[in-house]
């Protein structure tokens, strides 16, 4: 049994605890309390002296280890930008758990996160939600769902480049369709099939994920920045009948009203740069607070590389000085992901019977000064600034 | 024809060392072992006293004859890589038994190794073991054994150039799962063919390839260098229920627990080169040792021509330095290569009833100034010592 005592817990979903004691055992939260929470004897004892205890971070998009930092052409392997459809291809293929970026988010409280394809496909493959912390990738997976697709500029810029399609927006939305009607016809000699073997098609590994979404199964998590092409993954969403996410939505905030009222999760960011291409011209901070306040469930990403990954909670930060609610900017980094990814049932917060998924901050984590002093994962101190006895 | 090798320090690789014993070969085969032997009247006698006598050396993992030495282009038959997925390739096909490189190797008392394409494709051909001596590759033929794949740097730098996937580590996977899913479709279709010869499908050389892996009648010989490359073939082999071996494993000793605990075969090597790309960056003569010590099963390879064939004892003297065991060493080069090599009932030993490829040496054969003295292969003296 280990005991972090004298702290200051946000744990999200219950309020904050001032003077609280969380008890972790196998890896798992099992108590939360007051000062007056019994310490089992024999308890080794963290003295967070006063400082903030938050779950993990979870940084809902980002691209860590697939685009691996401090190498070229080798680590890269984020987009097979050689047909336009691969949603055969899996992110857990490329995930090097001994890589720089991971190492970075262990030491910045991220403890989780999505590590996805880039957006240079129209639907780029699937991605995975993983912790950061681990030698083997098989034994960091949380699981392996979000359908990377993607609208907008990137997938007409490098197929338009190559002289294929899809050079346009038209283009782009034709082959998602396309796709998406190759599944359905997939699905149904597939349902044929369950009921006279005989008819049962060949195994297709390129349609089955596309089948996965169609079935509910998952989210197909599509890029879209412009307004315009927010509206279009919906539109062929609501053709379809499957879930979709935005991501980035950097434009998210002209339209808010329209993601709130279809309950659609967006995951905003990476804010914290530059207005690199013609479709983030209109990027800004407020664009969290306001689709909030629209009513919208909304995440943060860095896009790591983009951003580096332990930079997340100052993107929240960020967001909260354009008028985000500070508790919304902490579910945007914990819960909220935690949900969108389906893992909220043991990451997200701190509430006995999830895993011991903590960092213990000096200051606040969404400032500059604020500092891990100690990130936890399955009740393993896995990074420990020094203060801490 | 019985042939004698007489009064030598046998190292059998099946029990303990045999002082001042005999090995007596018949028809190409290994008759008897032991200090007891007697030598029957006119056999032929090779006298070993003071000698080393042990099985024939054997690299798992080469490209000999396949990667001509001395030759540019007209001899470089190893990688067809014009498409990432070439299972139906054989390196038999591109072997010449006049490679130079056979005689050196016949020296320095090699008799046995896999010959396998290269891994510039995902999927790269079957490889073939081979004996060091034959006047045609069919002589020296012994066995069809493994499928390369290729996971990490090589396949995606050479697509990448050509501007077709696999051009990241995520198009590797796929290719090889598209490839494996499609055997299996072409295997469904054989098995209703054999009931219903109707439906039997066409012959398709790729698939047959294939279904020769997914029926595990061999492995699946995974090229990788990093940990996460590694544990993707792990993986992709654990899917579709295939048996794998890992060829290269530079950062096996990374994940050494892992490999032991999954009970994977492991090649290791070529460890005396530099650190020429960025997947050999942890490059070190020490992973031998660390995965002998956490149980895994490892030979080790020259992958000849990158370190030349005969150099491979030294490559295991280097490792031992290293940390290995000498007796893991051992094995490494004779019965682990072997049973890696699906000749283990035939090669890697001296007892009865196994192919007399013998070698006779001055010492031990990690230290750099010992000499062969004899090589047998069938029980044929294919090299003497001048």
């Amino acid at each position: 049994m280990l005991a972090i005592t004298n702290a200051k817990v946000l744990t999200i979903t219950k309020g904050t605890v001032e003077n609280g004691t969380v008890l972790v055992e196998a890896g798992k939260i099992v108590a939360l309390g007051g000062p007056g929470l019994a310490i089992p004897a024999g308890s080794e004892v963290i003295d967070a002296g006063g400082r903030m205890l938050t779950p993990g971070i979870i940084d809902a998009h980002a691209h860590v280890s697939i685009w691996e930092e401090g190498l070229g052409w080798e680590g890269d392997d984020v987009n097979e930008l050689t047909d336009p459809l691969t949603p055969h291809v899996r992110a857990i293929d490329a995930i090097n758990p001994d890589e720089l970026g991971l190492k970075d988010a262990v030491k910045g409280g991220i403890t989780a996160i999505w590590s996805a394809p880039g957006s240079g496909n129209i639907i780029g493959g699937q991605g995975v939600a993983m912790k950061t912390y681990g030698k083997i990738m098989d034994k960091m997976i949380l699981n392996t769902l979000g359908l990377k697709a993607a609208l907008g500029e990137n997938p007409k810029r490098v197929y338009g480049f190559q002289k294929k399609a899809p050079s346009t927006r038209m283009g782009s939305a034709a082959i998602l369709r396309e796709a998406f009607v190759k599944a359905q016809n997939y699905m149904r000699k597939i349902e044929k099939g369950q009921k006279d073997p005989e008819k049962a098609p060949e195994r297709d590994i390129r349609l089955e994920p596309i089948v996965s979404v169609l079935k509910g199964e998952q989210y197909l998590r599509m890029h879209a920045h412009r307004a315009d092409d927010i509206m279009t993954a919906i539109r062929v969403s609501e053709e379809f009948a499957f879930k979709v996410s935005i991501e980035h939505c950097t434009e998210g905030h002209k339209i808010a009203d329209e993601l709130a009222k279809r309950n659609i999760p967006v995951v905003i960011g990476p804010t914290l740069g530059a207005r690199s291409k013609i479709e983030l011209r209109d990027k800004t901070f407020k664009t969290p607070a306001i689709c909030v306040k629209a009513g919208v469930k909304i995440s943060l990403m860095t896009d790591h590389p983009v951003i580096p990954v332990h930079y997340l909670p100052l993107c929240a930060g960020f967001a909260v000085k354009e008028g985000l609610a500070e508790d919304e900017a902490f579910r945007a980094i914990t819960i909220n992901p935690a949900e969108l990814l389906g893992i909220a049932g043991r990451l997200g917060s701190i509430e006995p019977g999830k895993d011991a998924d903590l960092v213990l901050w000096n200051g606040h984590p969404m400032e500059v000064k604020g500092n891990v002093e100690m990130t936890m994962v399955d009740g393993q101190v896995v990074y420990r600034k020094g203060c801490c006895a | 024809m019985i042939l004698a090798i007489k009064d030598g320090r046998v190292i059998t690789m099946a029990g303990p060392v045999l002082e001042r014993a005999t090995v007596l070969i018949e028809d190409g085969k290994i008759r008897s072992v032991g200090p007891g032997t007697g030598i029957p009247e006119g056999a032929q006698v090779i006298d070993a006293a003071g000698k080393v006598v042990m099985p024939g050396i054997m690299d798992a993992h080469t490209h000999i004859g396949v990667h001509e030495d001395g030759l540019g282009w007209e001899g470089a038959d190893g990688n067809e890589c014009t498409d990432p997925a070439t299972p139906q390739v054989r390196a038999l096909d591109g072997i010449n038994p006049e490679d130079m490189a056979f005689e050196d190797v016949r020296a320095a008392g090699i008799t046995a190794c896999t010959s396998a394409p290269g891994s510039g494709n995902v999927l790269g051909g079957e490889g073939v073991v081979i004996k060091t001596f034959g006047k045609t590759v069919d002589q020296m033929f012994v066995r069809v054994w493994g499928m390369k794949a290729a996971f990490g740097e090589n396949p995606k730098r050479i697509y990448r150039e050509q501007k077709k996937m696999p051009t990241t580590r995520m198009g590797t996977a796929a290719i090889l799962r598209e490839n494996l899913v499609k055997a299996q479709n072409y295997l469904i279709k054989l098995e209703a063919g054999e009931k219903d010869p109707d439906k039997l499908p066409e012959r398709d050389l790729k698939m047959e390839a294939l279904v020769r892996v997914l029926r595990r009648e061999h492995p699946l010989r995974a090229h990788a260098h990093r940990a996460d490359d590694i544990v993707t073939a792990i993986r992709i082999a654990e899917e579709f229920g295939i048996k794998v071996s890992i060829e290269h494993c530079t950062e096996g000793h990374k994940i050494a627990g892992y490999l032991a605990e999954k009970g994977v075969p492991c090649v290791v090597g070529p460890s005396m080169t530099g650190r020429e790309k960025v997947e050999l960056q942890n490059l070190t003569f020490e992973t031998a040792g660390i995965l002998a010590r956490a149980g895994v099963k490892i030979a080790l390879m020259t992958d000849h021509p990158v370190i030349p064939l005969q150099y491979l004892p030294i490559c295991a003297g280097l490792a031992i330095r290293s940390g290995l065991d000498e007796e893991d060493a051992l094995k490494a080069i004779t019965i682990n290569a072997a049973e890696i090599m699906g000749v283990a009932d035939r090669m890697g030993s001296i007892e009865p009833g196994k192919d007399a490829d013998v070698i006779v040496l001055s010492g031990s054969p990690f230290e750099l100034m010992t000499t062969v003295q004899y090589t047998l292969i069938n029980g044929r003296v294919v090299y003497e010592v001048k």
